[in-house]
């Protein structure tokens, strides 16, 4: 079969693979009948997670149909329509007990990478390097997916492969963020970065009640999705103080709830800029944490702060003073799929939450090399890019 | 110096200094990084309980140990413990003879553990191949990643 293979720092190639086969009794294989890019991905991209062997296939946000099951499984069957959690969970841990899903203490084949990197190691993410367990990914014609019974969600009728695709990833990471911060009714919200996990994080903070949310990007086709579909308010932090702008708009508060959803390849001009640069160049910091920075520097006193974005070692210039002395809350995730997917595609059926508009760019899995070229480059007004494997 | 060419000059030198970062990372132990704690000598690390917690209420001992734990035999001492708040048992071993505590022999009791545990609480280990994979090249760089993945089972602070 076909799928995209990362064959280098920024390489990716079209290959003819293996079809996956059935390896343990929870297993079912997917047949994928959309995948697409995810902001994590770049990171793998530019080698900035350097647990990447070249040959490896990628790809973790997803949906499909079920061909095969294993014996083990119990709640699915071949022919089932399902949008799949990127990250898979056994659901009989303590951690899947406690719905941290991607916390799973036993759905990382590779446990002591994580565990050498973090002190604990954490679960296993399908098509996100060995560093989450190795697994082949989705960006394929055909995917196996371990703890079928689990990882998998049959999607509602009247959801279309289109808006179910992104409840696979984007949407539970957003509903992740709001859900874990803590966003009430009547809260103010700012979202830093208006990818996909940005956007649903701002439209997911409005259908849990937040009075006023606020996306923070500085490409204007996607600050211009924000007003005109998820119906939140931008800041262009090119043209202006953010975190002026912010007081302003809170009557000198600060938003309530901050969610950073930039991730450790954060942009930001200027002589910072430059500095975090070439610290991550350098290997004397592995990430630059410039949203984060301003998240909280500008939440209120008390206030809640969030990484979604991915980070993977140290930063440097962390705010600890303010942190300590505003007395904020200050967390962050990978994605609990299996916690938010069901809530998520209840809200897809009932039209709240939409997400094709997201899907910029659609294109056969043949086209997927020059897919992440745009989605890296944000170019052509490119938010996500979604492969078809097979047709 | 114009800040693009600096930049394109520090990312040329990053990145031929990447294969060999990228070879160190695999085997670095960030936990210990700027911290002000003390580091155990291998005498205290051979007579380190190395544990996981499983979410059940009994795991059986002797005769009855789990089948990955049993092929120690007598090498290794095993102890468990009902872990508090709700979180299943604390599930223990260590080599019973220091001398026995080898990097090597101490990652296969690392494996055997956590196999222990998914057999306990998901009935199969996990397995992982084969599964589809492109053209793997040759290069140092592949060579060393495979090395870790394969060795990642057994390796951890555990
Ligand atoms: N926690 C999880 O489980 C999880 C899941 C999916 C994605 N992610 C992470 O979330 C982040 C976003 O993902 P995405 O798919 O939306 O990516 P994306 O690349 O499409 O979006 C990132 C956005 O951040 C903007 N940005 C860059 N620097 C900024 C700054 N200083 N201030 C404000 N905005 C800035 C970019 O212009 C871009 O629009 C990534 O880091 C990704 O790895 C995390
Ligand atoms: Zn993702
Ligand atoms: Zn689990």
């Amino acid at each position: 079969m076909k799928a995209l293979t990362w064959t280098g720092v920024n390489q990716l190639s079209v290959e003819d693979v293996a079809e996956p086969t059935l390896l343990n009794g929870h297993d079912v294989i997917v047949k994928v009948r959309r995948t697409t890019t995810c902001g994590s991905d770049l990171h793998l991209l530019s080698g900035y997670i350097p647990f990447m062997r070249a040959g490896d296939v990628i790809g973790h946000e997803f949906m499909g149909e079920i061909v095969e099951v294993g014996p083990a499984v119990r709640h699915r069957a071949v022919g089932d329509r399902v949008v799949v959690s990127s990250f898979v969970a056994c659901g009989s841990c303590w951690y899947c007990a406690q719905e941290l899903y991607s916390l799973c203490d036993n759905a990382n084949p590779n446990p002591g990478i994580t565990e050498g990197l973090w002190g604990q190691a954490i679960g296993g993410c399908l098509g996100y390097s060995h560093a989450v367990g190795g697994y082949a990914g989705s960006h394929a014609e055909y995917i196996r997916v371990p703890y079928g019974d689990g990882s998998t969600f049959v999607v509602p009728d009247g959801v279309s492969d289109d808006r179910a695709l992104f409840a696979s990833d984007a949407a539970p990471t957003a509903f992740t963020g709001v859900d874990l911060a803590g966003v009430r009714p009547g809260d103010t919200v700012a979202v830093w970065g208006a990818g996909g996990v940005g956007q649903l994080a701002a439209r997911i903070s409005e259908l849990v009640g937040a009075e006023r949310v606020v996306v923070i990007d500085r490409l204007p086709d996607r600050l211009q999705q924000v007003r005109e579909v998820i119906g939140a308010e931008t800041i262009d932090y090119t043209s202006t103080d953010v975190a002026a702008e912010l007081r302003e708009l809170t009557g000198g508060r600060g938003p309530d709830v901050c969610i950073e959803a930039v991730g450790m390849e954060a942009h930001s001009p200027g002589p910072q800029g430059v500095y975090d640069q070439v610290k991550q160049q350098l290997r004397l910091q592995t990430d630059r944490p410039t949203a984060v920075r301003e998240a909280i520097m500008s939440c209120r006193k008390g206030g809640s702060v969030f990484v979604l974005g991915v980070f993977a070692e140290m930063v440097d210039k962390f705010p600890l003073g303010a942190l300590m002395n505003k007395s904020l809350r200050f967390g962050g995730a990978q994605v609990h799929g299996p916690r938010y997917i069901p809530r998520i595609l209840e809200h897809m059926a009932a039209g709240a939450l939409v997400t094709e508009h997201l899907a910029t760019h659609v294109m056969p899995l043949d086209e997927a090399p020059h897919g992440y070229e745009l989605f890296k480059e944000k170019q052509d007004g490119c938010v996500r890019a979604v492969f078809t494997p097979n047709g | 110096m114009a800040t693009s060419s600096l930049l394109s000059r520090i990312s040329e030198v990053a990145s031929s200094a990447g294969g060999a970062l990228l070879g160190r990372a695999q085997s670095l132990r960030l936990p210990g990084v700027g911290t002000a704690s003390a580091k155990d000598s291998p005498e205290v690390a051979a007579r380190r309980w190395r544990a996981v917690t499983v979410l059940t209420d009994r795991i059986g001992t002797g005769p009855d140990l789990p089948a990955p734990l049993a092929a120690f035999g007598d090498r290794i001492e095993v102890r468990t413990t009902p872990a508090p708040a709700g979180k299943g048992t604390e599930l223990a071993a260590r080599f019973t003879a220091p001398a026995d505590a080898t990097d090597e022999r101490v990652g296969k009791l690392r494996e055997a553990l956590r196999q222990a545990k998914q057999l306990i609480e998901t009935g199969e280990v996990l397995r992982i191949e084969p599964q589809p994979e492109g053209r793997r090249p040759e290069t140092p760089q592949g060579r060393v990643l495979e090395g870790a993945a394969a060795r990642a089972p057994k390796e951890g602070v555990l």
